[in-house]
């Protein structure tokens, strides 16, 4: 195998791992932009969508049924948390929300090991084994079918906002909530449909990643840290960003891996928070984000 | 008794006297009460100017309209309390508020700033053809009253100039086909021959399409030839009121209450 062979190969398996990172930044962003909250529980909303999934087909059903079945509960869960546990602090300091979101990670997280237990499960693997081969380079399905339904999801989000009226009213209510009252428009029901939307976003990070990591409540601890480095280097208001950082993370992750041996497996952690550092010193508002102006 | 040049002698001659009906509001922020009970009617179609020095309560006056700011008292449109209603049911009621500032959704394109003040009437289960006909005509309609926002209606909100961006608020607000205009400081920032026009606009859409306006301003002038009616406020209580043209005539006691002289003051 030459090295731009293997060189692309590592590139390839980069974006695998970048696609399900791209999604769950993609759901951090939509809240983000919705609410002006960092949600730090948006991996544990991710896992608690995985084992609803897992238990769904452990109960016999197909997995492409399970699926969105589960996206249509986390969907559910994601506007009932807003209601129940958002909405009382919204408005409260910035400290205020951003310690309610760490509670709902840890309550979360235990919530999960109570129900499931904490032990490791396997989750079944929906795409079929094999993949194609490009030049050399091999392809795998997984990989594929993982960048194939990122894609579809950014499709459809695009389509949303973009092409349908709701998606236009969501905007509005993301870009000026005291306008978009006064326009008549129910902005809690608004942001109750965000945190829906982010929440079945980021179920499909969840549920793309768990064959890979095994499923177990802490499955998502690292891949949130992924998504926070992309979120931050695409700018944490920009679906566009959140993808582009995704993808960005996931090959520096793949590639730092395979060609710096100081980094290695073991370190290759430490890349999301070098990302994440030298976006902050250098460009604050990220690639594709609005630095924020503060109006005197 | 002189004849004034301009302003409006004509009275609406409207039926509904008290188709905004307030009645003794109190409002203010926290411990701070801004308005210390105020009485007034606007009838159905006429323009009313609510003019007074910075800091009397104008702008908290038109957001206890709309709900933004909580009042005491009674506050009714066409018989209907508007008091305790949060600006989204407000709205539904009717009020459109175009508030200080401007509030245009910058990210968005001038169209879909338009679209979004329409939203009460495209919302689920108002889609359908007659609907959506219906809003493209008034998008024309808002674009004929606004010809420079047909040019820009393509661009970001954000990118327009800040009498654009007025035009555009305006224009967003007439989306909501208000029977209830509020419009808060439209001169704001703006240069005198905009505010001009702008003025002229909204005495237009008042003429044709019968909509009940509050305007607040600074710009006594301006106000008063737009306007049928006319109240001066002062640290929260209305200190006079009567007929635009008259206030106009009565330029010392104006010059009093306004800190300004009415009769020579150049617009802007």
């Amino acid at each position: 195998m030459s090295a731009v062979t293997e060189f692309l190969q590592q590139v390839t398996e980069g974006l695998g791992s970048g696609a399900v990172y791209a999604s769950l930044a993609l759901a951090l962003v939509l809240i983000h932009r919705f609410t002006g909250i960092v949600n730090f529980a948006q991996g544990e909303l991710a896992m608690i969508s995985t084992y609803v999934a897992w238990q769904l087909v452990a109960s016999g059903m197909s997995f492409w049924l399970a699926l969105p079945v589960t996206l249509a509960v986390s969907f559910a869960g994601g506007m009932l948390i807003e209601r129940i546990v958002i909405r009382p602090v919204q408005g409260a300091p910035e400290l205020t929300v951003v310690i309610v979101t760490v509670g709902l990670f840890v309550f979360v997280n235990a919530m999960a090991g109570l129900i499931w237990s904490f032990t490791v499960k396997d989750f079944p693997q929906q795409f079929p084994d094999g993949g194609i081969d490009l030049a050399g380079v091999r392809v795998d399905w997984s990989t594929l079918g993982i960048i194939g339904v990122v894609a579809v999801v950014m499709g459809l989000l695009y389509l949303l906002f973009q092409h349908i009226s709701a998606g236009l009213v969501m905007r509005a209510v993301a870009c000026n909530p005291a306008s978009a009252r006064l326009a008549g428009i129910r902005v809690s029901r608004v942001l109750m449909l965000g945190w829906g939307l982010a929440a079945t976003v980021g179920a499909v990070s969840g549920v793309l990643v768990a064959p890979v990591l095994f499923l177990e409540p802490n499955m998502m601890g690292g891949v949130l840290i992924y998504a926070f480095a992309a979120a931050t280097l695409g700018g944490f208001d920009s679906p566009v960003g959140a993808v582009v950082g995704g993808l960005f993370v996931g090959v520096a992750e793949t590639l730092t891996g395979a060609y710096v041996d100081v980094v290695g497996a073991d370190l290759k952690v430490g890349v999301p928070l070098v990302i994440i550092l030298a976006v902050l010193l250098a460009r604050p508002q990220g690639l594709f984000g609005r630095a924020a102006v503060e109006r005197a | 008794m002189s004849e004034p040049t301009t302003g409006r002698t004509e009275s609406a001659e409207s039926a509904e006297p008290d188709f905004l009906k307030v009645s003794d509001l109190h409002a203010g922020y926290g411990q701070a009460r801004v308005l210390q009970g105020l009485d007034f009617s606007v009838a159905r179609g006429e323009v009313c100017a609510i003019l007074g020095p910075n800091g009397a309560g104008k702008t908290t006056t038109l957001r206890a309209l709309c709900g933004m700011v909580r009042g005491r008292g009674s506050v009714t449109l066409n018989g209907t309390e508007l008091l305790g209603r949060s600006p989204e049911q407000a709205a539904r009621l009717g009020v459109a508020h175009v508030p200080e500032g401007r509030g245009t959704f910058n990210d968005l394109t001038v169209e879909e700033n338009l679209r979004i003040g329409a939203h009460l009437r495209t919302g689920l289960g108002r889609r359908g053809r007659a609907g959506r006909a219906a809003v493209a005509a008034d998008l024309e309609r808002i674009y004929d009253y606004f010809p420079k926002l047909r040019q820009r209606s393509r661009q970001a909100a954000g990118s327009l100039s800040g009498g654009e961006q007025q035009m555009l608020a305006i224009g967003r607000a007439l989306m909501l086909r208000p029977s209830l205009l509020l419009l808060d400081e439209p001169s704001l920032g703006l240069a005198p021959l905009v505010t001009r026009e702008l003025f002229e606009i909204v005495r237009a859409v008042n003429e044709e399409e019968r909509t009940t306006v509050v305007v607040v301003e600074q710009n006594a002038q301006l106000a008063l030839d737009v306007a049928h009616q006319a109240h001066v406020l002062e640290a929260g209580r209305l200190v006079l009121s009567g007929p635009a043209a008259q206030i106009r005539e009565d330029g010392q006691v104006a010059e009093v209450y306004l800190g300004v002289s009415v009769s020579s003051r150049k617009a802007g």
